[in-house]
């Protein structure tokens, strides 16, 4: 199994026999701060919360490439809340824009002008309206490549930046700005969330993994476990939004356990394709739970409740796992 | 003309307010304007609108820069000099301010040479919606302070809030809300007529942009981690307190905190960096032990620098 010790499959070349220190519990994760407080992002964005952690495991040396989105906000000038480089991009094209920063280090290193002890990890930082929907294309292009960088997708199923409009990325019987519940579509999003870690996954990238902010110590451990492979390594972190998804800020933590706990977020890894479930819940909780805390899902309960949606709802999770063969 | 503006934080309801008013305004048969001014940024940063009414129909167009009422529906904006929410208020306007200090005491802390008047309607907000939203709050205050009648506010605020809330019993409540707060408050006597019609910009309509090099146009940040320069602590509606003789140094807060505002001091202890902490409460909701509680902000200025 990859990871433990020495690694066969590469993907390619140069990749460093490193031992990995996974880490066990909260009281393990590294104290040093790489994202300072004081950005312009909502009080408890779940995103935020996933970003520190990232932050905290790739380290200084890095250098960010923001595709257009929440986190473009973070750095408004004069300010930043971040110790390294960050690179600002269209929506389309920031893995296209992390080519150009690998190829240019590569270059400066094999010339000579560039420390290699200097080189940088080229970090893709992008909500889920880039990943799923505008740069879908630019980034099976880099998987394709195989452009040795991170991707890192936070994903709050909605164009939150814009005041919450539908993405590829928003469930099914969402509300969202451009989905309304009303007359003729009482169930908001009639469409299904994409499955982006398939798409994904299907290219057989070196690494690729679901996370959560509510679970920093599989966050950290997966980071520590891309850390060894040359090639795209790629993350998908489910982002409570309080002011999209009709939560107070309060919640973002609890909601976001919600989600692993009732199955709609399967924490998983893929190593060249081969699938693993990293937490599964020992019993999943019914999926409305996760469901009527929400105001965007609100419709679904008040005044009317659509037992057809929420049966849709959880026969969908189930249908997951019980492919996985994972439902006990 | 009458011109309003409202200044909040976004997720407070200054637009909401702002719009409740130019309803009420328009169901008592005047004109009405309202539109808000966001900056790029998020739920609990400065926020603006603005509301003209009028007997005649409005020929004016875009953002207040001389106000006649000045509604603060946060009492830390005051002193934030980014907002400046008293700018450009004419002689002899009006200001109002969300606090539980008298008028007197607010002029006098703030340096307002205005017409102040003083309710704290964030308790009310809290007391009988059970939420810091203020929207239909400030709404009622601001329709009395122009003389609107009691049926259109009632009116609006159903107007306004059925097209944004479904729950029947909020809705209630903010009407409930927004006519306490319309009663609450006593109306200064004011000047302003409602049928002068006059522009207040009589400068030239071309605005010239200069062309500036890229180096200046489009600078680049050359320094690192300075955003909590930017104290994001006057965000805060609640503030969480510590009561340390529970504290198992679990350390599950410092993990939670998505703006990593708790640190640890030298005794391996958690404390909050208020200077920055914007209030989100994820710490006192995923506290396992009665370490981590929550109380009421009454007055930024005295908690910044604690």
């Amino acid at each position: 199994m990859a990871g433990n010790g020495a690694i066969k499959r590469d993907g390619g070349k140069g990749v460093k026999d490193m031992v990995m220190e996974r880490i066990k519990s909260i009281k393990d994760i590294p104290p040093e701060e790489n994202m300072l407080p004081g950005t312009p992002t909502c009080a408890g964005c779940g995103g935020l919360l996933a970003l520190r952690h990232c932050m905290k495991a790739l380290g200084r040396k890095i250098v960010i490439v923001n595709a257009a989105g929440c986190f473009t906000l973070l750095t408004i000038y004069p300010y930043t809340p971040f110790k390294n480089s960050w690179l600002y991009t269209a929506m389309a094209c920031a893995p296209a824009g992390a080519q150009g920063i690998r190829d240019a280090l590569d270059i400066l290193i094999k010339k000579g002008r560039l420390d290699p002890d200097e080189n940088l990890k080229v970090v893709v930082l992008t909500g889920d309206g880039s990943a799923y929907d505008m740069s879908l294309s630019s980034t099976s292009g880099a998987i394709n490549r195989n452009l040795d960088f991170y991707y890192i997708c936070y994903d709050n199923e909605a164009y939150g930046n814009t005041g919450v409009q539908w993405s590829g990325a928003t469930p099914f019987a969402s509300k969202t700005g451009t989905t309304p519940p009303g007359m003729l579509s009482p169930i908001g999003a009639e469409l299904a969330k994409k499955d982006l870690f398939a798409i994904w996954n299907s290219h057989k990238p070196p690494y690729l993994a679901t996370i959560s902010p509510a679970h920093p110590v599989d966050l950290i451990n997966k980071f520590k476990k891309a850390e060894q492979y040359k090639g795209p390594k790629l993350f998908i972190a489910l982002s409570p939004c309080p002011p999209g998804w009709g939560i107070d800020p309060s919640y973002t933590v609890k909601l976001a356990k919600l989600a692993v706990d009732t199955g709609v977020w399967a924490l998983k890894e893929a190593v060249f394709g081969n699938l693993k479930h990293t937490v599964v819940p020992k019993r999943f909780k019914p999926v409305e739970e996760y469901l009527k805390v929400q105001g965007r899902f609100a419709h679904l309960f008040k005044p009317v409740r659509q037992e057809g949606a929420l049966n849709k709802i959880q026969e969908g999770v189930d249908e997951y796992w019980n492919r996985h063969k994972l439902l006990l | 003309m009458y011109r309003l503006r409202f200044h909040g934080r976004g997720g407070q309801g200054a637009r909401v307010a702002s719009k409740v008013l130019g309803t009420a305004a328009f169901l008592d048969g005047y004109y009405a304007q309202d539109f808000p001014l966001y900056g790029a940024e998020r739920r609990g940063a400065p926020v603006a609108a603005s509301t003209r009414i009028a007997e005649d129909p409005i020929m004016e167009r875009g953002v207040i820069p001389e106000p006649d009422i000045v509604i603060v529906m946060d009492e830390t904006l005051l002193q934030d000099p980014l907002t400046m929410p008293l700018s450009g208020l004419k002689p002899g306007g009006i200001v109002i301010i969300n606090t539980t200090n008298s008028p007197a005491e607010a002029k006098a802390e703030y340096k307002i040479n205005a017409n102040v008047l003083t309710l704290g309607i964030t308790k009310i907000g809290l007391d009988m919606l059970g939420m810091p939203i203020l929207s239909t709050l400030a709404g009622g205050v601001a329709a009395r302070i122009v003389g609107l009648s009691e049926d259109s506010l009632t009116e609006a605020v159903k107007k306004v809030l059925s097209s944004i809330i479904t729950d029947k019993k909020l809705l209630d409540k903010n009407v409930a809300a927004a006519l306490y707060c319309f009663n609450a408050i006593t109306p200064i006597e004011t000047k302003i007529e409602l049928k002068t019609i006059d522009t207040n910009k009589k400068k030239s309509t071309v605005i010239s942009l200069p062309f500036e090099p890229a180096a200046v146009s489009s600078p680049a940040i050359n320094a690192t981690g300075n955003t909590p320069l930017r104290m994001t602590g006057n965000w805060r509606v609640f503030r969480p307190a510590w009561n340390y003789e529970a504290c198992t140094r679990c350390m599950i807060c410092v993990a939670r905190c998505p703006d990593g505002c708790i640190l640890i001091n030298e005794d391996g202890y958690p404390y909050t960096d208020y200077d920055n902490c914007k209030g989100c409460l994820i710490c006192v909701e995923e506290c396992p032990t009665n370490t981590l509680g929550k109380v009421m902000e009454v007055h930024a200025k005295k908690v910044i620098g604690n």
